[in-house]
């Protein structure tokens, strides 16, 4: 094809820099890492190497082509240079039709990827024109990126004294030496998963408990003295992994989670299904048995319970060698939401953790505290018996612990010279964090608050029912605002002392576009409410 | 600075400035210019950083003179508008105060909170419970500003903050997080990722952390409660784990006015709660809401101008002891004690001030108040013309001889006939389509709604009715009411119909 060029073109005369960087014998060409171009009239050369992104001559001089250079080479006779190209096509140069696929507008100079086979990536060198500067266009996605928080300037304090030092081993999070008081669930985890481990069988195991039991945290203690003695080749090597059905958004996103972590590899939760089937069902002699705790089970559940219905049937395949150990709070779980195939999968290995008596709550507290001498022993007794008979949560008994240690600090420049944690300290934490706010709430409410609370009280008493419409609580009390001396209140002041009560939920409102036909319950005891405003 | 500063200065050749940065610009500004003086009226700048400007502002400007607004009062208008615009920051809650009124054990112990976080990175989860308008935010900004002054904390903690009026669910919410600390899967304010693949990339990176070497991140949970109401709690419950487990140390701030908020909570979450919690109940008595009032009204010693501000001052303090005013102020102890609807109150009376009216007066306060009582159904009376205040007369009777009972357009009617009959000559004979018009118009105003909104066949003369007015609003608007014909009058005071 030829052009008729209408403006005078510049002499360029190219040149190699430096010496050849490879050589292909076969195809007898020599590879070289740039190429200078001189133009008539101008001093400076310019320098193309490869990598670079360049321009080079196109049907017009306005636009020249763009691509990326990929390599500079010489045939035999060293006379032709020939570069090896990318191509990058302009917007302009992208059919009509495609153009509405970029799904935004395009920068005036943005270039794209070409990729097609057919247009030849090899050019006669002496057509370039010279290099180029791009810019990425749009922020690219991170596909690698490191999930990480920045540390801090300088570490953190270490605890200064022994209120401090009781402190932070009563924290939940301190992991304590020994899990006192969990001996036997202990043993009898430790059997199963090492026996299991040793033959090279799989099998389930469902825990329960309710919680702050220590459920979670025996199974890794388990499965670190399993790790220990795997290491000095008492038993086989396996593999550990872990998940929670309350740290994924989907019951599906099971799947995606075991095959990331068995092989760090990243799939869709159908296609990780796929991958984990064949796995588990696929024979090889020299297969680790993989321990997989699943925390949170009840969460795993979805109307065709499927990912229920895989964990435990992988198990149960010849090959698997699998061994499943499932959490949940309730006993009853698999009878209550699990269809019969699954429950009966799931087997009747069952352990359930008891909440703690008082004496191993105590137990406990002593044990972190490790001879660290911060408390009476009364009040470490007041503490252990008052949690037992709520719940028997250890979280909340080490939290109340805590509590105290702070109010014992707090306190301890005025009185009490031993400097222990005592029984009234431990009083006040306990009662921080069980008493009802109600009654201090309602105490400190304002006198019109106060009121309609007596009116609703009154109202519910003449009705013989526990709700009242707000137009009937409001003569109520516009008659008690009378009796009181005091000024009646608008029916928008009568409603908007209404809603301050019904938004900290000592009253229930409901149909609040009802307006005088709101409907109040109230949320507390009538008994609370009159002894919280007799003692008024 | 604004061009709008600068035409200022050229007006009254005083230059103010109200903030440091300000300072910066108009010193180089300023050394073109001879200026008479400067007014500064941050506090700041009274401080080292102000001091060391004005030095260097002295150095600039060569002989210019530079005061401390002593130099040159204030005109009564500037002095006004200032004063206006102090106190009107002050009650739009624009600055925190410099420490938060009645709350000092609160203040203590969840500074306390923090500062271990920040400096022996030590996780904690608390819950601030109040009352709306009791001072949680407020209390919270104080506590976080104090912190961030500390030097260990300053460059350490990360702070993140969520509403749950604005995350509504958790999806949102983890953006939200994600973005705010600047994960690595954020470029520039855009966070990739599916919502499974940012839970685990958050989850992944608070478990990299530990104690002593990660910074600690503060997340604040505003309205805590709706938190609880997304699905299966999974932030919160993540959040909650780790502030149990040994990991990035967290700690975890909800704010929220529901005192049966742990109730929502799920077990397993309710467990992992460290359940502590504040409450800010105010035990104020009325003589500390006074002084309060007092304070919040007075302007601060540093006012540019202390004969104006003196004044003022003792204008206010002589204000809050006069009887009326006291009234007016126990009245609104008495309906609540929180200091947002206070605000509101005094806001008004400040908006009246003006030039000709230089400080606060009694009618001031008496005329906001009494915007604020004011019923809104009340007013609205007041715009009806006779007919559909007859129409409203005529349901109040309906209302109280069925004892309530609903009640449609056609008994209304009747009602109203039976007293045009009675009554001929002072009311205009209506037709029955005028009265339709005006019971509709009544229903717009939603002073009369439908009983069941659902779709009904019946005819709009017969659907069944209710009024949406007190007995008392009515006899008042009636009171009230400009030249309202004493037949009607009567008839509305008559116990029969």
């Amino acid at each position: 094809m030829s052009r008729y060029i209408t403006r005078l073109r510049m002499r360029r005369t190219y040149k190699w820099n430096g010496r050849p960087v490879g050589e292909d014998r076969k195809l007898k060409r020599k590879y070289y890492e740039s190429m200078s171009i001189s133009v008539e009239g101008k001093t400076e050369d310019a320098t193309v190497s490869s990598g670079q992104y360049i321009l080079i001559e196109g049907d017009d001089d306005d636009n020249p082509f763009v691509a990326q250079l990929h390599k500079l080479y010489t045939d035999d006779s060293g006379k032709k240079k020939t570069a090896v190209v990318q191509w990058f096509v302009r917007m302009c140069e992208v059919p009509q039709n495609k153009r509405k696929l970029l799904g935004r507008d395009p920068h005036p100079q943005e270039i794209f990827f070409y990729q097609d086979r057919s247009c030849d990536n090899e050019v006669d060198g002496e057509t370039i024109l010279g290099a180029v500067q791009t810019a990425p266009a749009t922020p690219r996605t991170p596909r690698h990126a490191t999930p990480s928080i920045p540390s801090r300037s300088a570490p953190a304090r270490k605890p200064g004294n022994v209120l401090e030092e009781a402190r932070a081993r009563l924290h939940v999070s301190s992991v304590p030496e020994s899990l006192p008081c969990r001996e036997q669930e202990f043993q009898d985890i430790y059997n199963f998963v090492e026996s299991k481990v040793i033959d090279g069988t799989g099998g389930c195991m469902y825990i329960s408990g309710v919680p702050g039991t220590g459920k979670t945290a025996t199974v890794h203690e388990v499965v670190r003295s399993l790790q220990q003695s795997a290491e000095q080749d008492e038993i086989p090597h396996f593999h550990f992994i872990e998940i929670n059905g309350m740290k994924m958004t989907d019951p599906h996103q099971a799947y995606v989670q075991i095959l990331q972590k068995l092989t760090d590899q990243k799939a869709t939760p159908d296609h990780a299904a796929a991958l984990l089937e064949k796995r588990f069902s696929a024979p090889a002699p020299k297969k680790e048995t993989t321990v997989l705790l699943v925390d949170e089970l009840d969460l795993l559940w979805t109307r065709k319970q499927n990912v229920m219905y895989n964990l435990f049937d992988w198990p149960t395949r010849r090959n698997a060698r699998l061994v499943v150990l499932t959490i949940a709070n309730t006993m009853d779980l698999p009878e209550r939401i699990m269809i019969n195939r699954v429950a009966s999968r799931l087997g009747l290995t069952r352990m359930s953790f008891q909440p703690y008596t008082f004496k191993q709550l105590q137990q406990i507290i002593t044990s972190r505290l490790n001879r660290v001498k911060a408390f009476e022993e009364d009040a470490l007794q007041l503490v252990s018996r008052k949690v037992a008979a709520l719940s028997g949560d250890a979280r909340r008994c080490l939290d109340i612990c805590r509590r105290a240690t702070e109010i014992c600090e707090h306190s301890g420049s005025q009185k009490n010279g031993s400097g222990l944690v005592g029984m009234s300290h431990v009083m006040e934490a306990l009662d921080e964090m069980f008493s009802s706010s109600y009654i201090a709430a309602i105490r400190c409410a304002s006198v019109q608050e106060q009121l309609f609370l007596r009116a609703v009280i009154a109202e519910f008493r003449r009705l013989g029912l526990e709700e009242a419409t707000f137009q009937q609580v409001f003569v109520q009390h516009q008659a008690l605002c009378r009796v009181e001396g005091l000024q009646p209140v608008s029916v928008s002041e009568g409603l908007a002392v209404c809603q301050r009560l019904g938004s900290c939920r000592l009253l229930l409102l409901e149909g609040s576009r009802l307006d005088l036909f709101l409907r109040i319950r109230l949320n507390v005891s009538q008994d609370d409410v009159l002894y919280a405003l007799k003692a008024d | 600075m604004s061009s709008h500063g600068h035409r200022t200065i050229r007006m009254f050749n005083v230059l103010h400035i109200s903030c440091l940065e300000d300072v910066h610009t108009s010193v180089s500004w300023a050394a073109e210019r001879p200026l008479l003086s400067v007014h500064i009226f941050t506090p700041e700048i009274r401080n080292v950083a102000g001091r060391k400007y004005l030095s260097l502002w002295r150095e600039i400007t060569g002989s210019t003179l530079v005061t401390m607004s002593k130099r040159r009062s204030l005109t009564e208008a500037q002095c006004v508008s200032l004063a206006q615009k102090l106190l009107r920051e002050r009650l739009c809650h624009q600055k925190l105060p410099d420490r938060p009124l009645a709350l000092d054990s609160q203040y203590k112990h969840l500074l306390e909170l923090l500062r271990r976080t920040a400096v022996h990175g030590e996780s904690n989860s608390v819950l601030i419970v109040g009352p709306r308008g009791s001072g949680k935010t407020m209390l919270l900004g104080c506590v976080l500003r104090e912190l961030m002054s500390l030097k260990e904390a300053q460059k350490n903690v990360l702070l993140v903050e969520l509403n749950g009026l604005l995350q509504t669910d958790d999806k949102i919410a983890l953006k939200e997080i994600t973005r705010q600390l600047h994960l690595e899967n954020v470029v520039g304010d855009k966070v990739f990722g599916s919502f499974a693949e940012n839970l685990a990339f958050l989850l992944e990176a608070l478990k990299k952390g530990d104690k002593s070497s990660s910074r600690p991140v503060v997340f604040v949970l505003d309205e805590f409660d709706l938190f609880a109401h997304h699905k299966n709690q999974t932030l919160l419950y993540n959040l909650l784990d780790v502030s149990q487990s040994a990991q990035t140390p967290v700690a975890v701030l909800g704010l929220t006015c529901r005192l049966d908020v742990l109730e929502l909570l799920e077990k397993r979450v309710k467990s992992r709660f460290s359940h502590r919690q504040i409450h800010l109940f105010s035990s104020l008595s009325f003589a500390q809401y006074v002084d309060a009032v007092r304070s919040q009204l007075s302007l601060p010693p540093d006012f540019p101008d202390p004969k104006f501000s003196d004044a003022w001052n003792h204008s206010v303090t002589k204000l809050c002891e006069e009887k009326s005013v006291e009234e007016i102020l126990r009245r609104h102890f008495n309906s609540s004690k929180d200091f947002r609807s206070l605000h509101s109150l005094l806001f008004l009376s400040v908006s009246r001030v003006s030039v000709s009216h230089s400080t606060l007066h009694e009618a001031d306060l008496l005329e906001a108040s009494r915007l604020i009582s004011a019923d809104s159904k009340a007013i609205i009376l007041h715009g009806l013309s006779i007919l559909e205040l007859c129409l409203i007369i005529a349901m109040k009777h309906l209302n109280d001889t069925y004892d309530g009972e609903p009640f449609n357009f056609q008994m209304v009617h009747n009602e109203f006939k039976k007293f045009i009959q009675r009554k001929s000559h002072s009311i205009h004979k209506f037709e029955k389509p005028v009265v339709m018009k005006a019971f509709e118009h009544l229903l717009q105003l939603e002073l009369v709604r439908p009983v069941d909104s659902g779709v009904c066949k019946v005819q709009r003369e017969y659907q069944l009715m209710r009024l949406m007015l007190e007995h008392g609003q009515v006899m008042e608007a009636l009171q009230r009411y400009p030249q309202c014909p004493t037949d009607v009058k009567q008839w509305a005071l008559s116990a029969f119909a």
